[in-house]
């Protein structure tokens, strides 16, 4: 690691006491490029708040290092330059939209002059200008978290941590804040996102982490997560009895090294499912290049990237009469990977397999 | 550091005025200043706006002669609309509108937001305390400046020191509110915070009923043995006389000479045989002596409780000692007593009230203030503490 923004290694926290303990982290290490938007994935309960809780210091870790911005987790002037939105903020309603970007802006030690004219600027980023001296108890949620970006702006932070920044935003918004966010990496800021909107973080992210029960499973930049996972998908015309016998009786031609001990092709193939690459029944073996071979249903799975890799494949399916609806290059969404790496690690072994994520360096 | 302390104040400021309790307080405020301003003095007594009234108090009768309209209004002032109205109604309404200040900032998505700034957590708590105090600052600086217009325009007499209730009763309410802080921070829940001070409040307001009952009992039950040893001292010396006068009728009968006095003194069986009521009177200073020592006992036990608590009904009176000149009252000239039980009663009075004006400004202030001190070092330590 040479240019973390945010750099933790083993980090635990431990919550409660009198056997009420609760691990909510149990050795968390990750770094965070400068210059980037990381996501933070995980289900509920996965530790992902604690985490960001330890890092702006309103959560104490049990043990473990790590550094902000270069400087030891904990220390407050650190945090001048480091902006955050929590999920569920309660801005304070009494002020206006104005007031509360100059008050967060005074909370970190902005002079008068600058916090004014910083309001202007972050005024017209979220597009408040036209209600900033109306008081936030009278705004909707969306225009909430403008204002609430707003401020985590406003001390001009070297890193921004956001939490569901897109909670309650409608389409329009989300859009804007997306661009708000690639405006912000624009500018050389790491923006640190905790978000279940795996659609909007895909947009944006340029590396995630996904944590599940305290601990980071997966880690990296999408493009290092997916590596090994992109595939050709081939669709065949016909029933699922039909393109099972075809499917049957074209790949024993297609695979060098002989089907897996998996069940009959024609017996036992799954139905079509979308629910991505968990779903893995049926069919199973290796080309002879090696590249695994999987059938779902009336589609076939080629773990390559390589055109003239499925070319015998197809060439298999046509001789044997299938008729080919489809060939495409299949990219797992962050939803897939997300699935993935939550059900690895609820599957026997997890333990062993969750350790590739631990030290893991995007 | 200034400018987040001033940005959390102004900000403690605009939540306050946000508030309608606020207003209300301010409005109920006017409105006892505008009764205050009613009230006048002429030489047949007092007046309400065109009613006149019955001014005979503990015997003493007030006009413009006996008492000056200025006397008036701070003696109502210090008496009544501080000890009353600021202690009580203010005081309440301000811990109504303020208890939910910690539990507010301490809740999920604000505590997280103020935190994730450079600033320390101790100073923030303490920051936010020193804002609570501003909502009674701003009461009894505003019902002060009305009470000295008042004061000025009606009694013709300015009176400055009517200011110093601003930091009398915000001192005072900083003692329930350091605890409003504490439970606050503690329950997390703005009702219970406000029970909890209340049923605070109530303990602090019973041990001081008990120490300004023990103190007066204690100083009735020495007001009443002095009384009592004067009749014994009485007695025993008019039948020390008797018998005097009889050994002298006796010598004078034998041609001596009469003795200055009795050589032996006249033992106690002798004087109780010529002065039948001195064994009761005797007996009754026994009893008294016993109950005093119970009294004292008790006295003293009070006041060591009382010692570790804030002091809210003194740190109220020290108004009372600083603006009320007591040569004014002095010439008041109230009836002296007129049988034993009243002299008691006025003597047991009076050294009550002297044992509580003479109890010294640091053990008033400097034990309250120790015990906001540790109450507030208990919620910074969890507040420093805690995980939000």
């Amino acid at each position: 690691m040479t240019d973390a923004v945010v750099s933790i290694k083993d980090i635990h926290k431990k919550y409660g006491g009198f056997g009420r303990k609760v691990h909510a982290l149990r050795g968390v290490s990750m770094d965070v490029p400068r210059g980037s938007i990381f996501g933070l994935l995980g289900p509920n309960g996965a530790g992902k708040s604690t985490l960001v809780k330890i890092l702006i210091t309103a959560v104490k870790r049990s043990s473990g290092t790590g550094t902000v911005l270069g400087k030891p987790i904990g220390r407050k002037d650190t945090l001048a330059k480091v902006g955050y939105l929590p999920e569920h903020h309660n801005l304070p309603k009494h002020l206006t939209g104005r007031q509360v970007i100059e008050f967060f802006g005074a909370m970190a030690k902005m002079p008068r002059a600058s916090r004014r004219s910083r309001a202007d600027e972050l005024l017209d980023l979220v597009r408040m200008r036209e209600w900033h001296n109306k008081k936030v108890g009278g705004y909707s949620k969306g225009m909430r978290q403008r204002i609430g970006i707003a401020q985590a702006l406003v001390a001009d932070p070297d890193l921004v941590i956001l939490d569901e920044p897109t909670d309650g935003v409608d389409p329009s918004g989300r859009r804007d804040i997306r661009l708000v966010l690639q405006q912000m990496r624009d500018e050389g800021r790491t923006v640190f996102i905790n978000s279940h909107l795996l659609g909007e973080l895909e947009q944006v992210c340029d590396a995630v982490a996904i944590m599940h029960k305290g601990r980071v499973v997966s880690l990296g930049t999408i493009e290092q997560l997916t590596e090994g996972m992109l595939r050709y998908e081939i669709e065949i015309e016909g029933e699922l009895d039909a393109a099972g016998a075809t499917f049957g009786r074209a790949l024993p031609e297609a695979l060098g090294k002989g089907q897996s001990a998996g069940p009959s092709p024609t017996a036992e193939l799954a139905p079509p499912t979308d629910a991505g690459l968990a779903k893995r029944v049926g069919l199973r073996g290796e080309l002879a290049t090696g590249e695994s071979v999987e059938v779902h249903g009336n589609r076939l799975w080629i773990g390559t990237t390589e055109a003239a890799t499925i070319q015998p494949v197809l060439d298999a399916i046509r001789a044997k009469g299938g008729v080919i609806r489809e060939v495409h290059k299949h990219r797992p969404s962050l939803e897939d990977l997300f699935m993935q790496a939550v059900e690895d690690d609820d599957s026997p072994g997890a333990a062993r397999a969750s350790s590739r994520g631990q030290g893991g360096r995007p | 550091m200034i400018i987040q302390t001033m940005a959390l104040l102004v900000d403690a400021y605009r939540e306050l005025c946000a508030k309608r309790l606020f207003w209300i307080t301010m409005i109920l405020n006017s409105l006892v200043v505008v009764v205050f301003a009613m009230v006048s003095i002429n030489e047949n007594g007092m007046k309400f706006l065109i009613w006149q009234m019955p001014a005979d108090f503990a015997g003493v009768t007030i006009t413009s002669e006996t008492m000056p309209p200025g006397l008036l209004y701070r003696t109502m002032f210090a008496a009544l609309a501080v000890p009353w109205w600021l202690r009580w109604v203010a005081v309440i309404l301000g811990l109504i509108s303020t208890a939910g200040m910690i539990p507010d900032l301490i809740q999920g998505g604000t505590i997280e937001s103020v935190l994730s700034r450079p600033i320390g957590r101790i100073r923030l708590l303490l920051t936010k305390f020193v804002g609570g105090l501003l909502f009674m600052t701003l009461q009894v600086f505003v019902f002060s400046l009305l009470v000295f217009l008042v004061i000025g325009i009606r009694g013709k007499s300015w009176a400055p020191e009517v200011f110093l209730a601003v930091p009398i009763v915000v001192t005072m309410f900083s003692y329930l509110f350091a605890v409003c802080v504490l439970i606050g921070l503690l329950t997390r829940s703005t009702i219970a915070a406000l029970l909890l001070t209340a049923v605070v409040w109530a303990a602090i307001i019973l041990v001081n009923a008990g120490d300004l009952f023990s103190v007066s009992i204690h100083e009735n039950i020495k007001a009443e043995l002095r009384l009592e040893q004067a009749k014994v001292d009485r007695r025993e010396r008019n039948a020390t006389l008797a018998i005097l006068g009889e050994r002298n009728a006796e010598r004078e009968a034998e041609g001596l000479e009469p003795l200055e006095a009795l050589d032996p003194a006249p033992t106690s069986s002798e004087l109780e045989a010529r002065d039948i009521r001195l064994p009761v009177t005797k007996l009754r200073v026994r009893e008294l002596e016993a109950s005093e020592s119970i009294a004292s006992r008790w006295r003293r036990v009070i006041y060591f409780v009382k010692a570790v608590l804030p002091k809210t009904g003194e740190t109220i009176a020290l108004l009372g000692r600083w603006t009320i000149d007591e040569e004014e009252f002095a010439r008041l000239g109230a009836p002296p007593p007129s049988d034993d039980r009243q002299r008691v009663a006025q003597e047991g009075s009076e050294a009550t009230a002297e044992e509580f004006d003479n109890r010294p400004l640091w053990w008033v202030l400097g034990t309250s203030f120790a015990f906001v001190s540790v109450v507030l070092g208990i919620a910074a330590l969890i507040f420093r503490r805690r995980d939000f």
